[in-house]
């Protein structure tokens, strides 16, 4: 059915408006900001143009940390995407309706709790006196702790997996739910073999599913603190982290910078996964 | 112009800053979930901007009919930085009359006039504060008060005697023997002072005042926590309440830097915790109140250091002392307890103040949240993450 396009833009302005009030208005604002100086007579910017706070970026070793929290980033991601794609697979594929239901819910739940919880839960797990030391000592396998289990890149790439599995394996189960079952139940009629469909049929038609739930947990370990603070090694740090220590001390157009940094390599990202991978065809009309 | 059918004149100040606090209020629904607190029914109010760990709830409604002077609190979010940023560009100055931060700040919110001074002669209960409470170093500026020490403590080692002995100084902390058994704050706020004080106490190293380093100073203090960062020397840094209790609690640390609270809940889980008194001396913070220009601009000062004076009565450190454990630095909460023991130990209150007065007799550091050289801490800070 179409609308009358007057319909149709007195139905899209609400969410336009709120679209550019609350998320463009702001980020355009941080974008500007980032190219203005501090002054220090009043502990804010003023509208200068300066480049300090992006020369500012490549000091105390800062860009290292930006790289880093991409490493990470794309680590969790990948993990995720690993773990997703056979628990979306299970899901839709050999689940009867009651277990996908169980299933969908057993990895919803964690979610009913605050995330700092459940980073701080995982250090009752890796410690030193945690669940998994006290197995391995009890079983005879080790006769200390094993320290590396908690603070440390170990600690925190399991915390970030653990906190965002979710958002990889629901855009995975959306796209496999736009799969024509006839599709491949034909192409196991042709002979093709369990590793043959899932290369050739499912994994390129979902590969939108694929890189949405990529891009989805890239992007929330990109905005995330709590894990690394809590799991990861002394003076542990991540983007969001390096951002508060910058904060404390009022140099906005350093925080401004090293945002506007980030930003640009997400919408980067976005851009060229929807140009790679067909993002957009995940929200597209089946019939 | 008048408010509903009462036919109260306001002034076009007031209605600005009612204005400007009804849009604070929307922000922070918004932004946090809750909405600011209400007043209570008293005739003068105070907008007191602080630490959250300054607020004492519902308990606020008793301070006002005993101080005659109604507060609405607001918590500050505890960061000086931002603090700082939205007194001076920001619109604090038009919502709040009182602030309260970490000791330090006082002087150059002063330098920008961003707070005025305070009239000690209108706060009589100023007098009963402890000398040396008075004498902490950030809260006069050019000779004038702006700073009223309202809550203070002093913060050194926990460790477990059973695994340590005892312990009576930093050195443990930087100890090889204690490779990945030690932990310290993840601040420099507070890292950066604790090893300022080993390095000039024990290690002899030309460092004048560890609360506000020279670059020189800060370089030596810095290279020397890197060093050991580099050396696998600390388990982790903490971060917050729980995390600090869990490290001990568990046994990740057998020593960290931190609060003494962290002792008593280790103490509560059974755990054999002690809390020691280093050769090099303690950590000192202070909680302290300043006047805000805004005040002023608005004839509330008056109000204010009533309310000031309230804080120092006796009422609200009896109370924070039982809610908190923290210290208002007068006799005036024994004097209080003595006179309503059914709310307040007399003992207990004492035992508190005894205490943290003991700690204070010793050599003491005092914590500078903002040191003149900030900026470069947070760049050391950033060095000694990415070690």
């Amino acid at each position: 059915m179409k609308l009358p396009l007057s319909t149709l833009a007195g139905l899209m302005s609400a969410p336009a408006l709120a679209i550019i009030a609350m998320g463009l208005a702001p980020l355009a604002v941080v974008v500007v900001w980032s190219f203005w100086a501090w002054d220090p007579s009043t502990y804010w910017i003023k509208p200068e143009l300066s480049f300090a706070g992006y020369a500012g970026i490549l000091e105390a070793g800062r860009w290292t940390v930006i790289l880093s929290t991409f490493a990470k980033a794309f680590l969790t991601a990948a993990i995720c995407l690993l773990i997703g794609f056979p628990t979306a697979y299970a899901v839709h594929f050999l689940a009867s309706r009651r277990l996908a239901v169980v299933l969908l819910a057993l990895m919803t739940i964690p979610f009913l709790t605050s995330y700092l919880i459940r980073s701080f839960s995982w250090r009752l797990v890796l410690g030193r006196t945690g669940v998994i030391n006290t197995l391995l000592q009890d079983a005879g396998l080790t006769s200390a702790p094993i320290d590396w289990l908690l603070f440390s890149d170990f600690a925190v790439i399991v915390g970030l997996v653990a906190s965002y599995l979710p958002f990889a394996t629901f855009p995975l189960i959306l796209a496999m739910q736009r799969l024509d079952p006839v599709a491949i139940a034909a192409a196991r009629d042709l002979g093709a073999g369990f590793w043959t469909v899932q290369r050739t049929l499912i994994l390129p038609l979902t590969i939108s599913g694929v890189f949405a739930g990529f891009l989805f947990v890239f992007v929330m370990t990109l905005g995330s603190s709590t894990e690394v603070q809590m799991l990861g090694g002394a003076g542990a740090s991540i983007v969001s982290v390096m951002i508060n220590d910058v904060m404390r001390v009022a140099n906005y157009p350093l925080a401004f910078a090293i945002s506007t940094v980030v930003l640009a390599v997400v919408f980067g990202l976005v851009l060229l996964g929807n140009r790679a991978f067909g993002l957009s065809r995940l929200f597209e009309d089946r019939s | 112009m008048t408010v509903g059918n009462r036919n109260i004149p306001i002034s076009s100040n007031m209605q600005r800053r009612d204005l400007l606090k009804f849009m604070g209020a929307g922000a922070a629904a918004i932004t946090v979930g809750g909405l600011p607190r209400v007043a209570f029914a008293q005739d003068k109010t105070v907008a007191f901007w602080a630490t959250a760990t300054l607020d004492i709830g519902e308990k606020w409604q008793e301070f006002a009919s005993q101080a005659g002077v109604t507060p609405e609190f607001t918590d500050n979010g505890n960061d000086v930085g931002p603090v700082v940023a939205r007194l001076a560009a920001g619109n604090a100055n038009d919502l709040f009359d009182v602030g309260g931060l970490q000791g330090g700040a006082e002087k150059e919110l002063a330098r920008q006039g961003l707070i005025i001074p305070w009239d000690i002669a209108k706060i009589p209960n100023y007098e009963g504060v402890w000398q040396w409470a008075k004498d902490i170093p950030y809260l006069k500026h050019e000779g004038k008060q702006f700073g009223i020490p309202t809550v203070v403590n002093a913060d050194s080692i926990i460790y477990r005697p059973d695994k340590l002995g005892k312990v009576d100084s930093y050195g443990v902390i930087f100890d090889p023997k204690l490779k990945g058994r030690v932990a310290m704050e993840d601040a420099w706020i507070n890292s950066a002072v604790f090893a300022a004080m080993y390095l000039k106490e024990s290690e002899n190293q030309p460092i004048k005042e560890p609360g506000n380093l020279s670059e020189s100073e800060l370089g030596l203090v810095m290279e020397f926590l890197i060093k050991h960062k580099k050396d696998g020397q600390f388990r982790t840094f903490w971060n917050g309440w729980e995390q600090g209790v869990q490290l001990v609690a568990n046994e990740e640390v057998d020593a960290m830097t931190g609060w003494e609270p962290i002792v008593y809940e280790g103490r509560k889980r059974g755990l054999q915790v002690e809390y020691a008194a280093p050769v090099e001396g303690y950590e000192g913070w202070g909680n302290n109140t300043v006047l805000l220009k805004g005040a002023g601009d608005r004839g509330t000062a008056d109000a204010a250091h009533e309310f000031v004076n309230g804080l120092l009565a006796g009422f609200y450190g009896c109370e924070l002392g039982k809610a908190r454990g923290y210290l208002v630095p007068t006799d005036s909460n024994v004097a209080y307890a003595q006179a309503h023991p059914s709310e307040y130990a007399p003992e207990e209150v004492q035992k508190l103040g005894d205490h943290v007065k003991a700690k204070f007799g010793g050599k003491v550091y005092w914590q500078n949240c903002r040191p003149d050289n900030f900026q470069l801490y947070e760049e050391w800070w950033q060095k000694l993450r990415n070690a």
